[in-house]
């Protein structure tokens, strides 16, 4: 059964579905593991929309890696004289910027700003969360406690109001900014990866290899990791969009990127004045930052049914 | 029941706690002049030194933590640096007008919500479903103030049907249709996330509750549509509600984008100024408020889906 | 209980007959305005939010004893009579001056001007032992009178004015002291009260305000200055500081007036017959260079070289040409240009043999940083201007970085200067500023003394010629002199180069078809009284 959790606090994140839960009739003795992995392979390649949304995401990103290697024109570069050309020009496929930069360009460089803000922190976020919420869940007790309780203070504040303060305290740039969105995405990682982890400890198998003598650190890279890391993995994927959003907004309110860099929520700021002159273009890093986010949500939807065994 | 009760109302007194100190040392962080907001550019560091005595912003930070403190919890926020109003008028004021815009967003989202999310799970697999599905994503990956942006481009612009700004013609709530034509634009703007995570949750609960083996059973044995209905809504009813509750902490606390782009007079718009002016009692205030709102309504939220869904009574 | 009914329908009757009669097309006129500041500035009698908060909050509701000539478009403003009727300095002591003040003015609650008054106003900012003497009023007003030390009453109508040392600059300074209703500061004796019912002297009356959404206002009939009256009933000001929300607005008739439209906007609302107001003002756009010893910029030759690197035609049509290039602090025709000896212009062959000269070139590339604002009141388009520059610089062989901080935080930077560790080692700051007057555009620059903490010599400018400039500037008490030796001042400032002139700004307005009569003044204060509605 997929059931969503009770515990629904983590839906306060767009978190696009409900927290994955775990559930015990999947859970896998560690030999298992490379049988299952393989399915949930299988699976999501024959799921045409994850698939085509993963190839999406791929070019986004080969083309944001590779692009001083593209002939493209100078992403800094403009001329005053021909800015704001409409989508469609001569020479300018998606039309210039209010600089008279190439938005082509400055959409494609503008990937890495975006997807490094995008990604960087719900890595973060998922490497810290799933050691606390793993360390809670194993140790339990006091400590458990005393983590889950630090981490509920956090969740007392709807995380656009978190990383907005947190950001606004902090100041303005690209580390602050992901510093912030860092602090807002631990708390529910960690939170998964403890519900998971408690469960986990109490099943048969983990109570076996306890009594068998197995250290608590092979427990903890055998069959707990083993367990925790995927739902912890597919709900880490659903925040990306999520974090994609947020840092734009922090850039739109003005806590974001500096320029001359191409990032797309900078971009939309400083092109809204433009939205009277030259809608289309204005409209471009909105666009961008909107179908990227899909994909990111429908690849994590995609990953979310191929790991649900029960299907 | 009673002692899951006393529980949680226990926990919730030291986070309550831990977010005050959360909310205090946060506009500490930051760099740049506390006073910064009422300074006009090129006032001297000794005249500054002075304003600050009288601020008693000179005092060491665990003491202006201790008074502020005794005053909040007597329910006097203190009194905003750049404007001289007390923090308490100031943010019921945008509190009430964000509650407004809440309300309405809550509204529109919740009710398309439901009916997506129903109609979707009960025709799963068809193109119905497919296009909800599809609508929800895109609700959830749309930067929404940008569609607010676009939308006032639309309708106030060209189209010159709805206003572009602001809360009202007067400045003042009333319950008019000429106030009404103005929280139309932001309430859906900010009733897209909500719609698409509801549509998303009911869509997933229905499936699920119909294609559970008691269900097949009740439906083999002649139970009509109706009543079958009946036990979706029941069964889909206490995670529902949970959802939907924690949304309008959401819409209360994440309004901010918003509120900015429309100028709507709330507390998203409050706590934005608050930042940019350095206004630290006015800063602390609203996210205090805000905060304590989100705890208090996790709180409700929890104790109604335990009563109605004695299977996760933890206590 | 009876009789009392009566009465109150007799006065209504009464209200509306004389409301009738003041209005012979019938409606009541309102003029509602979009300003850029965030929140209504300070209705204390001394605004916040800079000069647009007393261009909306100060001078509507408020007069102070010299006021800006508001009613040419053509000619410099300069400083005229107001709530005083004439001024001098005293010949034998030039830190006293005898100001005359106006008779027979009354605030809106029906009380006197008079010394009293006046001197009531001098002491709410500098004499610390009365009730009425306010720490917040202090901030907005005593960094824009530096050398202001206190007011005696001689007579009714004659007061002296004392400052701490002979100040020839004081008549434009008093035109920040706004004179408050001291009988309705005693009703409450408090400021943050008073501010909820403010009372001045102003053409226009307090009605209502709804902090952070609105002001209204309605025209002072008793207004001394019969010239002055409104001609509109009603003005509404109504704080937008999002650009485009201020254009949306404009553009769906919720105001009828917005405050800087983005030039992006502009094409459009002009195509849709929305008038289009702009004229320079003295609001200069800036890089202001740490010439402090060690820094590259201690070198002229280097500044000089900047300040040729840069096409300002590139940046005007940037900015849809509602700027014009600056040559100087002022503008060229103004009485403070004088003439330099170095012309600001764009030239980047000199500049390059400029920087070669110091020591640069194509194997040495001068790097710098500039602390800049994504967006703050009053600043232009900060990012995509800063970015042109930066692209012009690289050009002639200068690397640019940007500290891109909140705008607040630059202000406050601004103030603690080069040396700060705020400035996180920055070459050069970006902040727009007024030179109305000339302790704005000149002294608080370039006077030694001016450094952090005491003013905003953010660059540590430390030129002996330059002190001894400003300080016969300062002591030259005839106009005529005061402006020769203010000329002197700019004419060293643009040859030594300290700041970067890039534009000046044109405060563009947009206004709604209905709206007739409004003359865009050269200065930073406009007249709503000339404006009427159709």
């Amino acid at each position: 059964m997929s059931m969503p959790s009770p515990a629904t606090s983590e839906l306060d994140l767009r978190g696009a579905a409900p927290a994955p839960v775990f559930d015990p009739a999947t859970a896998l003795v560690a030999q298992a593991t490379r049988g299952y992995w393989r399915t949930v392979l299988a699976r999501i390649l024959r799921d045409k929309v994850t698939v085509a949304c993963a190839l999406l995401l791929l070019a986004i990103v080969l083309l944001a890696v590779f692009a001083p290697l593209l002939a493209l024109a100078d992403p800094f570069k403009g001329s005053i004289l021909r800015r704001l050309l409409p989508i469609g020009s001569e020479g300018f496929l998606l039309g210039t910027d209010e600089l008279g930069r190439d938005m082509l360009t400055r959409l494609i460089y503008g990937g890495r700003l975006s997807l490094v803000m995008g990604i960087t922190p719900v890595i973060n976020a998922l490497l810290i969360g799933a050691f606390l919420g793993v360390v809670g869940g194993f140790m339990g007790g006091k400590i458990n406690t005393l983590i889950m309780r630090t981490i509920d203070v956090f969740y007392a504040f709807p995380s656009v109001l978190l990383a907005v303060a947190i950001s606004g305290a902090l100041g303005a740039g690209i580390f602050n900014a992901m510093v912030a969105l860092t602090v807002v995405f631990i708390p529910p990682v960690a939170r998964v990866a403890e519900s998971v982890t408690t469960q986990v400890m109490s099943l048969d198998f983990v109570e076996a290899a306890r009594a068998s003598g197995a250290s608590s650190f092979t427990i903890i890279r055998v069959h707990i990791l083993g367990n925790v890391l995927g739902p912890v993995f597919i709900y880490a994927t659903s925040l990306i969009s999520v974090s994609m959003i947020l840092a734009s907004g922090l850039s739109f309110l003005g806590l974001g990127t500096k320029p001359p860099e191409p990032e797309w929520g900078l971009m939309l700021n400083t092109l809204r004045t433009a939205i009277y002159l030259n809608p289309g273009v204005a409209a471009l890093p909105g666009a961008m930052i909107f179908m990227v986010s899909i994909c990111f949500n429908m690849m994590s939807d995609g990953l979310r049914a191929a790991m649900d065994v029960t299907q | 029941m009673f002692y899951y009760l006393l529980k949680r109302l226990a926990l919730v007194i030291p986070i309550a706690l831990s977010v005050t100190i959360v909310c205090f040392s946060l506009v500490y962080i930051a760099p740049g002049d506390p006073l910064s907001a009422i300074l006009p550019s090129d006032a001297s560091i000794e005249l500054i030194d002075k304003l600050k005595k009288d601020y008693g912003l000179d005092k060491p930070i665990p003491v202006q933590y201790a008074i502020w403190l005794g005053r909040a919890v007597q329910g006097d926020l203190g009194t905003s640096i750049a404007t001289g109003r007390p923090v308490n008028a100031e943010l019921g004021r945008a509190i009430f007008n964000t509650l407004i815009l809440a309300l309405f967003g809550s509204l529109i989202g919740f009710s398309l919500g439901l009916a997506f999310g129903t109609i979707a799970g009960y025709r799963q697999g068809t193109w119905i479903d497919k296009s909800v599905t599809a609508l929800a994503v895109a609700g959830v990956s749309v930067p929404h103030y940008w569609l607010g942006m676009v939308m006032v481009i639309v309708f106030s612009v060209y189209f010159n049907m709805l206003p572009a700004m602001g809360a009202g013609p007067g400045g003042d709530w009333i319950w008019d249709a000429e106030h009404l034509k103005y929280v139309v634009l932001p309430a859906i703007t900010i009733s897209v996330i909500p719609t698409a995570i509801v549509t998303r949750t009911v869509r997933a609960l229905v499936a699920d509750i119909l294609g559970r083996e008691f269900v097949i059973a009740l439906r083999a044995k002649g139970l009509t549509d109706r009543g079958v209905f009946w036990h979706v809504v029941k069964n889909a009813a206490p995670t529902s509600l949970a959802v939907m509750g924690v949304q309008l902490g959401y819409l209360m606390g994440g309004s901010i984008l918003v509120e900015t782009v429309f100028s709507w007079p709330g507390s998203g718009f409050l706590l934005n100024t608050a930042i940019f002016q350095r206004d630290i009692p006015l800063l602390q205030g609203t996210i205090l408020a805000l905060a304590l709102f989100f705890v208090s309504l996790n709180l409700i939220v929890d104790l109604v889906q335990t009563a109605l869904d004695p299977r996760i009574r933890r206590a | 209980m009876y009789c009392s009914l009566l009465l109150k329908r007799a006065r209504l009757a009464l209200a509306s007959a004389l409301l009738l009669a003041a209005l012979p097309a019938g409606a009541q006129t309102t003029l509602r305005i979009g300003m850029t500041a965030a929140d209504i500035p300070a209705t204390t009698s001394q605004p916040d939010s800079g000069f647009e908060g007393n261009r909306f909050a100060g001078l509507t509701l408020f007069d102070a004893l010299t006021l800006w000539d508001l009613s040419s478009a053509e000619k410099p403003s300069v400083v005229i009579p107001g709530l005083a009727e004439s001024w001098a300095v005293d010949a034998k002591d030039k830190t006293k001056w005898v100001f005359k003040l106006r008779k027979g003015v009354k605030f809106h609650d029906g009380t006197a001007f008079n010394a009293d008054a006046a001197i009531f106003n001098f002491e709410k900012v500098l004499d610390k032992s009365k009730p009425h003497y306010d720490a917040r009023l202090v901030a907005q007003t005593l960094p824009r009178m530096p050398t202001l030390k206190g007011a005696t009453k001689v007579d009714d109508y004659t007061i002296i004015v004392e400052t701490s040392e002979p100040d020839a600059f004081l008549p434009f300074n008093l035109t920040n002291l706004f004179m408050a209703s001291p009988a309705a500061w005693a009703k409450t004796r408090s400021w943050t009260e008073f501010a909820k019912a403010p009372v001045g002297s102003g053409p226009w009356k307090f009605v209502r305000l709804v902090p952070r959404e609105r002001l209204e206002l309605e025209k002072f009939t008793g207004y001394w200055n019969k010239n002055r009256v409104p001609k509109t009933d009603r003005m509404v000001l109504i704080p937008m500081p999002e650009p485009n929300t201020r254009v949306a607005a404009l553009l769906s008739g919720q105001v009828d007036w917005i405050e800087a439209p983005p030039s992006d906007a502009i094409p459009q609302l002009r195509s849709k017959g929305y008038q289009i107001t702009s004229n320079p003002y003295p609001h200069t756009w800036p890089w202001q260079l740490n010439v402090a010893p060690g820094s590259p910029f201690a070198d002229k030759r280097v500044r000089q070289a900047l300040q040729l690197a840069v096409d300002r035609e590139g940046l005007r049509r940037l900015l849809g040409f509602n700027a014009i290039a600056a040559k100087g602090v002022v503008f060229e025709n103004h009485p403070w240009f004088g003439k330099p000896k170095f012309e600001v212009k764009y030239d980047p062959v000199t500049a390059r043999k400029l920087l070669a000269e110091a020591g640069y070139g194509p194997g040495k590339r001068l790097k710098m940083k500039v602390q800049i604002s994504a967006s703050g009141s009053g600043q232009m388009q900060p990012i995509a201007m800063n970015e042109y520059i930066q692209q012009q610089l690289k050009e002639i062989g200068v690397d640019v970085e940007f500290d891109v901080i909140v705008w607040e935080t630059l202000f406050n930077n601004w103030r603690l200067g080069a040396k700060d560790p705020a400035a996180r080692g920055a070459d050069a700051i970006n902040v727009s500023f007024a030179w109305q007057d000339p302790f704005f555009g000149f002294a608080r620059f370039y006077d030694s003394r001016m450094v952090a903490p005491r003013s905003v010599n953010w660059g540590w400018i430390q030129d002996a010629e330059m002190d001894k400039l400003v300080a016969k500037a300062r002591g030259s008490f005839d106009a005529k002199a005061r402006d020769i030796a203010l000329s002197k001042v700019h004419e060293r400032a643009v040859e030594e180069s300290y700041f970067l002139f890039w534009v000046h700004d044109v405060g563009p307005r947009a206004l709604s078809p209905k709206v007739k009569g409004f003359v865009q003044a050269k200065n930073w204060f406009q007249d709503f009284s000339t404006v009427s509605m159709q």
